[in-house]
């Protein structure tokens, strides 16, 4: 065995060993836990990275045994496409183990944290590298239920989401099963790398939906969204970044890339189905992110959201618009992490996330406030951010596809960007900017260092992919769509940077020429000359956006919308009460009814055996 | 020498300091004509130079409350942001130099002015800043629409194109569905300026200043610095991808500047025949109207071009 194959294996298996022992390790064990998961972490970086550096396109084959045509094999191997999902993979788990080091500290189900976050790693690292369809679905599962157990230690009322979680992902798993299974019955393949499906028949497009559902499911677009809000109501902030803000990300939308570029040949409809999914999750997702009033809610739409950015660009079949899609995921799993990460650092601090109660910690957390301002921006799509690139990827492969309904997609994108900025003007002005609220008035530093350096790093990785953003596009996205899209517009971004420099030194010079900082004077607000008490004069930011919420027909939208009618996840808890209602008026303990049914059953096995 | 020259371009003409000056000639002639409509004299040619100079000579004076840096970073954010534009838009016409894309470029740029506006005025810890900032990113949310909308007619009428330079090559006016999306993009860019009926945000009679309360000197200076900029740069935005471009060349340059006339006219007219709206009022405007205007005209273009009607 070659020691690339090894390095590959160790990748995916040391995770579950460390897992096993950390399960067997006494749960009074300081710091072992987490310098474990921190070692295994930082070796499966250095082995994703290895393979990423030097392009190293392995393969290895384990046959495990084979039925008719029906071959069950251990099947992995790297490409540039999933050493890269692989990278960032390793990448933000390292982050986010380092983070945990203080977070979790002295919490309560510390242990089962840590064993399920590396399980999640080596789960997906498996999804990642497997080739063997039934191989990529059990890793798959194995993320699935990691998921479950980690959103559990949010400790108290925290099995609730967990369970809407494992609910909706579980029935989409359940669909993805499904879709192998007729996937095989029609190609008579279970190899990712060979087979090439035209969409011709009902069962082929029923096998691409759901399939499809699968993935957008894991990913969060709508309508199978509604888990993730759920998910964020208790779980740690650092679980929200690395599952359902990253990896699920990076998960889904590689299964939707791999199915829409590589196994299936898909019809215009089809496209059109993702891009209408992709268009309304855009918009939609942000419209309820507007209102809420909590900061876990807030980023759970947001990442809804932004999925809706990918769907839409790999939706559009288009070389640029595909790699645009991916490019978005990066940025997305990028900032999405950080800004989790911010919330995280805040709760971490007050002990709290409601955006009423905070306000004014820009000052007493610095780093936490510029890395949240900057990942904010990114995704709001500022230029020169890494958020702006991705989306300007996306909306030119709209525009290049030249037709007249894409333009429709695009105004859904450029308008759900507005209100993505909008939406985190209200998080930076609550949190941040403002008055100090009482809660607030108690923090006095920043978080930890060991907390400080993921949230940076993200932050600088956004500017990195806004500026020099050939690098990246080189680096990850072309290799893996394995083509270079032509008409890319070039953004000359390191131009603009050195006009946007000199702007500021204009702007500078402008300050200096007014002697303004001898002359600056500290004076409290002017309120029409009055003297407002300290309560008074805060504006909390969550009502900035009421007069939006209570305009017709908006407002009716959002109270049905409250009452969870348009969840699909209750519309099959009502099903399924209805049929156990049903069931119930069955039984109602007659005799004479139970006979009836018996009689009957028998009537029509009969039948049937006569015709 | 090549890079000199470039430098010279983007600093002195056509790029910064000729738009900051045309700029602040525009807010002397808005001033000017505001002042004969409500038969005043009106100021002297050169007061707005007056008023930047004499802003920087005075006292600055920061919030007690509130993040400071983010308070005088603020202001240089929009003004960057907009002289980025201005750069863009005239440096377009000047060396025919265009990059596919560029129109998604500067209407996202287009977004920093109210952006920093907002940002200061949360900074600066003042509840009526708050107020002002929450009725600017509202307001912004209520235009962007309507805008978008009309972007990506002129986008569709302009064959699929998103540089400036073939955008400004076809002008979209000659058509009914061109001159609707004018108006759109006009009242959006009305919005933009922050003129009335769209002043929300400011509402110096009911929430004095709302965000720019708390600036004083210096930061204020660049603040109206960046108001003037805009004036000048939106105007040429709409003649770039609606009126078939400004023009540096013979009669063209005349040509330009009566388009750039008209436009700036008409803003000041709307602005001074007009009263304040509630912002609930504008969002209705916006999103129920003004979208309705623009699909109307979207859907006039995809006629249009069905069935080969020009005029359409």
């Amino acid at each position: 065995m070659k020691l690339d194959v090894l390095i590959l294996l160790l990748n995916i298996f040391l995770p579950f060993a460390a897992a096993l022992l950390l399960f067997l390790i006494p749960k009074k064990v300081k710091w072992l836990q987490e310098l474990l998961t921190l070692l295994v972490t930082v070796f499966c970086l250095a082995g994703a990275f290895r393979f990423f550096l030097f392009n190293i396109q392995i393969k290895y084959t384990l046959l495990l045994f084979s039925l008719g045509n029906f071959e069950f094999a251990f099947d992995i191997g790297t490409n540039s496409l999933n050493s890269f999902m692989l990278l960032f993979t390793t990448g933000f788990a390292f982050l986010i183990s380092m983070y945990s080091l203080r977070y979790m500290k002295g919490k309560e189900k510390r242990k089962s944290y840590y064993i399920f976050l590396l399980t999640a790693l080596g789960g997906a690292s498996g999804v990642f590298v497997s080739n063997h369809l039934l191989v990529f679905l059990l890793f798959w599962e194995v993320v699935s239920i990691s998921l479950y157990f980690l959103i559990t230690t949010g400790g108290k009322g925290s099995r609730q989401g967990a369970t809407k979680t494992m609910a909706m992902i579980g029935a989409a798993d359940g669909c993805l099963l499904l879709g192998i299974g007729i996937l095989w019955y029609i190609s008579q393949l279970m190899y990712l790398d060979v087979i090439t499906l035209p969409i011709n028949s009902w069962l082929s497009a029923a096998c691409f939906v759901l399939l499809m559902i699968g993935a957008i499911t894991k990913a969060g677009a709508m309508p199978f969204h509604s888990w993730v809000p759920k998910a964020a109501d208790k779980a740690p902030a650092p679980v929200m970044a690395l599952l359902p803000a990253s990896i699920d990300k990076l998960l889904g939308i590689y299964l939707l890339f791999i199915l829409c570029t590589k196994v299936f040949i898909l019809p215009q409809g089809l496209l059109l189905t993702l891009m209408i999914i992709g268009g309304i999750t855009i918009v939609a997702a942000v419209m309820m992110a507007l209102v809420q009033h909590r900061l876990p809610h807030l980023l759970s739409y947001h990442a809804i959201s932004q999925v809706g950015y990918m769907v839409l660009g790999i939706g559009t079949g288009l070389p640029l618009g595909i790699a645009g899609g991916l490019f978005h995921m990066l940025n997305n799993a990028i900032y999405k992490n950080c800004l989790f990460l911010c919330a995280g650092a805040v709760e971490h601090k007050t002990g709290t996330t409601e955006l009423e109660k905070l306000g004014g910690l820009a000052k007493a957390m610095p780093v936490t406030f510029i890395s949240c301002l900057i990942a904010a921006l990114s995704i709001s799509g500022v230029p020169l951010f890494s958020g702006f690139v991705s989306k300007w990827l996306i909306y030119q492969g709209l525009i290049s596809g030249g037709h007249g309904y894409l333009l429709i997609f695009l105004i859904a994108a450029m308008f759900g960007s507005a209100l993505t900025l909008a939406s985190f003007i209200k998080v930076i002005y609550s949190v941040f900017l403002g008055r100090t609220s009482s809660v607030s008035k108690k923090v006095k530093k920043d978080v930890p260092l060991s907390m400080q350096l993921p949230m940076l790093v993200l932050a600088l990785l956004c500017i990195l992919f806004g500026v020099w953003y050939t690098l990246p596009l080189n680096a990850f996205i072309n290799p893996a769509t394995g083509t270079v899209p032509a008409a890319i517009g070039s953004w000359n971004s390191i131009l603009a940077v050195i006009l946007l420099a000199g702007g500021l030194v204009i702007g500078l010079l402008i300050y200096l020429a007014g002697r303004m900082f001898k002359k600056a004077r500290r004076g409290s607000s002017y309120v029409g000359g009055e003297e407002l008490p300290a309560e008074q004069a805060r504006v909390p930011g969550t009502d900035f956006y009421d007069s939006i919420r209570s305009m017709q027909p908006l407002s009716a939208v959002y109270k049905i919308q409250e009452r969870g009618a348009l969840d699909p996840y209750n519309w099959f808890g009502r099903l399924g009460l209805w049929c156990s209602g049903l069931l119930k008026k069955i039984h109602n303990g007659m005799l004479p009814l139970y006979t009836f049914w018996t009689l009957l059953g028998m009537g029509i096995l009969l039948l049937l055996f006569i015709l | 020498m090549d890079l000199l020259l470039t430098g010279v371009y983007v600093l002195f003409f056509p790029g910064f300091f000729t738009i900051l000056f045309l700029g602040l000639i525009s807010s002397w002639i808005e001033r000017k004509v505001t002042a004969r409509v409500q038969y005043r004299k009106g100021p002297p040619l050169l007061q707005p130079f007056y008023d930047v100079i004499k802003l920087l000579g005075k006292e600055t004076i920061l919030p007690a409350q509130g993040s400071r840096l983010v308070f005088v970073l603020a202001p240089l954010l929009g003004f960057v942001g907009i002289s980025l534009v201005g750069v863009i838009l005239m440096l377009q016409p000047l060396l025919q130099v265009s990059f596919v894309g560029d129109l998604i470029v500067v209407v996202y740029l287009l977004t920093l002015p109210s952006l920093a506006l907002i940002i200061g005025g949360a900074a600066s810890g003042n509840p009526l800043a708050s107020q002002g900032a929450s009725r600017e990113m509202k307001l912004v949310l209520a235009y962007e629409l309507p805008f978008l909308i009309a972007i990506a007619l002129i986008v569709y009428k302009a064959g699929f194109k998103i540089d400036l330079q073939s955008l400004s090559a076809t002008p979209v006016m000659g058509s009914v569905s061109g001159i609707l999306a004018f108006i759109v993009v006009l009242l959006c860019v009305q919005a933009k300026l922050g003129f009335t009926p769209f002043d929300i945000a400011e509402a110096e009679t009911e929430i004095m200043s709302g965000p720019y309360i708390e600036y004083s000197g210096p930061l204020l200076s660049v603040f109206k610095l960046t108001q003037s900029l805009m004036l000048f740069t939106l105007p040429v935005f709409i003649i770039t991808v609606l009126w078939g471009g400004i023009h540096f060349y013979g009669w063209g340059i005349l040509w330009s500047a009566v388009k750039y006339v008209v436009i700036l006219v008409i803003i000041i007219v709307i602005k001074n025949t007009n009263p304040r709206i509630r912002i609930d009022q504008a969002l209705k405007f916006f999103w129920v109207y003004c979208s309705l205007l623009a699909v109307i005209a979207f859907g006039l273009a995809v006629v249009g071009r069905a069935y080969g009607i020009a005029w359409l």
